[in-house]
């Protein structure tokens, strides 16, 4: 890494989510949510501690709906929420505080997007065993406000001090070069769209495969860092020429239009200051050294 | 004309009030550059912006032209959005201009409805206005694979819509607009108001025109599938209506409601710059 951070002044505080409750709407009992096509499908969704999908595993494929790996942690309150999801950085610490799994350690993969608002939290499989829904979890919060002295057009967004070191970005010809296994053009960028770039995601929309395909992203595991070609997330997600922003895989694919593998952008350029570099297995799981 | 099963719909009354402009805490959004700004344009009745006048231009952000209208109970809101049909016939039910009729002309998160200029002088936050609401059902009779969104009978019997052949019709519109610029609204079903023109791209917006974009205007957007959400799909057509104005946020700008879509290329168009409902459905001269 050849980039000058103010991270000496950072701030780091502690912030709290609990393990979230799974929930479907209620009578009449039509659970049912609409496939792109307008097949009705009935799906495990978003929140909860998910025992058997994992950062580093496939995000396609799961009999699911924007599943999120391991654990998703939220507040009731709506304001402690928001607190919760601004503060909250990619590789920040997440420490267990009640019940059985008391005092294990996680590491933040992710924050979702309207509708869901959770934070995502990956912690071993044993650990998740003895979890309870409803378990207090404290993020250790540190990142935000961090900038980049060199380069004045990149904003951070809740990337932590750790993530960047992880990426050993390189600073060439006042731009800087990001490792990521795929880009993604921005016709297949869908929801998040003009909502929060603080605290929520962007989707990649895979209705059409074959787009998908083209575009190389069919192979895409949870926790791979991506590029999204165009796009400007400075002041919320939008099309822009020239912009770029750089995410990581939080959440699965899903059979809804606009919807699939959510991206939690954590860095973007409206310059074009950022040069992805394509790199194969850039993923969370080896950059933060996350245990199985 | 092409056929359709319209005298098979059901005509049903739903109501809202003209709403109350109201501001999150602070009232600042941040522009594209990351500006504060405060402006006006969504909720009541905005005097001096109808649907024929520009979607750019106004100091505004998400103008929408006419009166605004919505229902405080949540589910009963649901329900003027669900039944209302661009082109359904409005009253208004109480108040100092009870009994002046609208237009429906848009929905956004609220629906919006034409009134002539000197009803909505007479018009109070908290009237009731009334939709008579029909076309859900609608459909295409000889076309079952073109999906019509929120059209009532009128504006489809109002559009020079022309057959091409067994599969394909083609329809006006005054301009098309690019896929990979398709934003806000993408997380939403596509039953449920409009989805945003991305415009923080000015220098795309003057380079294809889309900056000449009027409120009333039929677009055409290609790839794009509507049909139970919003998303890409490579042949799939989608004609659309803008029902508001543009705005200085990212990822947001003029609102694109969809009126007809298929999965298949079943939709020609030709760009006609007259291609607006202000004139289809006789609301006031186009300038």
């Amino acid at each position: 890494m050849n980039v000058t951070t103010n991270s000496d002044k950072l701030v780091s505080l502690s912030v709290m989510g609990q393990i979230a409750t799974p929930s479907f709407p209620g009578l009449p009992a039509e659970p049912y949510r609409l496939a792109s096509d307008g097949t009705p499908f009935l799906l495990p969704t978003y929140g909860s501690i998910v025992y058997n999908v994992s950062v580093g595993d496939s995000a396609f494929g799961w009999l699911a709906d924007c599943i999120h790996p391991s654990v998703s942690i939220n507040l009731a309150d709506d304001n402690g929420n928001r607190g919760l999801r601004v503060l909250s950085c990619i590789g920040n610490t997440a420490v267990v505080m009640s019940g059985d799994a008391k005092g294990s350690k996680g590491v933040v993969t992710g924050k979702s997007g309207r509708f869901s608002e959770h934070v995502i939290v990956h912690f071993p499989k044993a650990v998740r065993e003895k979890m309870a829904i409803g378990d207090k979890i404290v993020v250790r919060a540190k990142g935000i406000g961090m900038q980049l002295a060199e380069h004045e057009d990149i904003y951070l967004k809740g990337c932590s001090p750790e993530l960047l070191e992880s990426l050993k970005p390189q600073g060439k010809e006042g731009k800087l070069e990001i490792p990521v296994v795929a880009s993604v053009p921005p016709h297949l960028l869908g929801a998040g769209a003009g909502l929060d770039s603080e605290g929520g995601s962007v989707h990649i929309q895979t209705t059409d495969k074959t787009e998908v395909q083209k575009a190389g992203l069919d192979k895409l595991k949870l926790g791979d860092i991506v590029a999204l070609e165009n796009y400007d997330s400075r002041y919320s997600h939008g099309f822009l020429r020239g912009a770029v922003s750089i995410g990581v895989i939080g959440q699965g694919d899903s059979p809804r239009a606009g919807y699939g593998p959510g991206i939690t952008v954590f860095m973007t350029s409206g310059e074009g200051g950022i040069v992805p570099k394509i790199t194969e297995g850039v993923n969370l799981k080896s950059l933060l050294k996350l245990e199985a | 004309m092409l056929r359709t099963n319209a005298d098979q719909l059901v005509e049903i009354a739903a109501v809202g009030q003209l709403s109350q402009p109201s501001f999150r805490r602070p009232e600042y959004i941040p522009d594209n550059d990351g500006h504060a700004r405060v402006l006006p344009g969504m909720h009541g009745m905005l005097y001096n912006i109808r649907v024929g006048d520009p979607a750019f231009f106004w100091a505004g952000d998400h103008v929408e032209p006419g009166a605004s209208i919505a229902h405080k109970n949540l589910e009963n809101d649901f329900a003027l959005h669900y039944l209302t049909c661009i082109g359904n016939r409005a009253v208004v039910t109480s108040g100092e201009a009870k009994g002046a009729e609208g237009v429906v002309t848009g929905e956004h998160a609220r629906i919006l409805v034409d009134f002539d200029p000197e009803v909505g002088e007479f018009l109070c936050p908290g009237d009731s206005i009334q939709i008579r609401a029909k076309g859900r059902g609608l459909m295409l009779s000889d076309y079952p694979h073109i999906q019509l969104k929120k059209c009532s009978p009128e504006l489809i019997e109002s559009l020079p819509l022309e057959a091409v052949n067994d599969f394909k019709i083609r329809v006006p519109v005054t301009m098309e607009l690019p896929i990979e610029a398709m934003g806000s609204g993408a997380e939403l079903n596509s039953e449920y108001v409009d989805q945003d023109l991305m415009t923080g791209d000015k220098a795309l917006m003057a380079e294809l025109g889309l900056d000449q974009m009027r409120l009333g205007d039929l677009v055409a957007i290609r790839n794009a599938d509507h049909r139970y959400g919003r998303s890409y799909r490579t042949s799939a057509v989608s004609i659309a209506l803008c029902i508001h104005g543009d705005s200085v946020m990212t990822g947001h700008g003029p609102g694109i409601l969809t009126l007809m879509t298929c999965e298949e290329d079943a939709i020609e168009w030709q760009i006609d710059k007259d291609a607006n409902i202000a004139n289809y459905l006789n609301i006031r001269e186009l300038v």
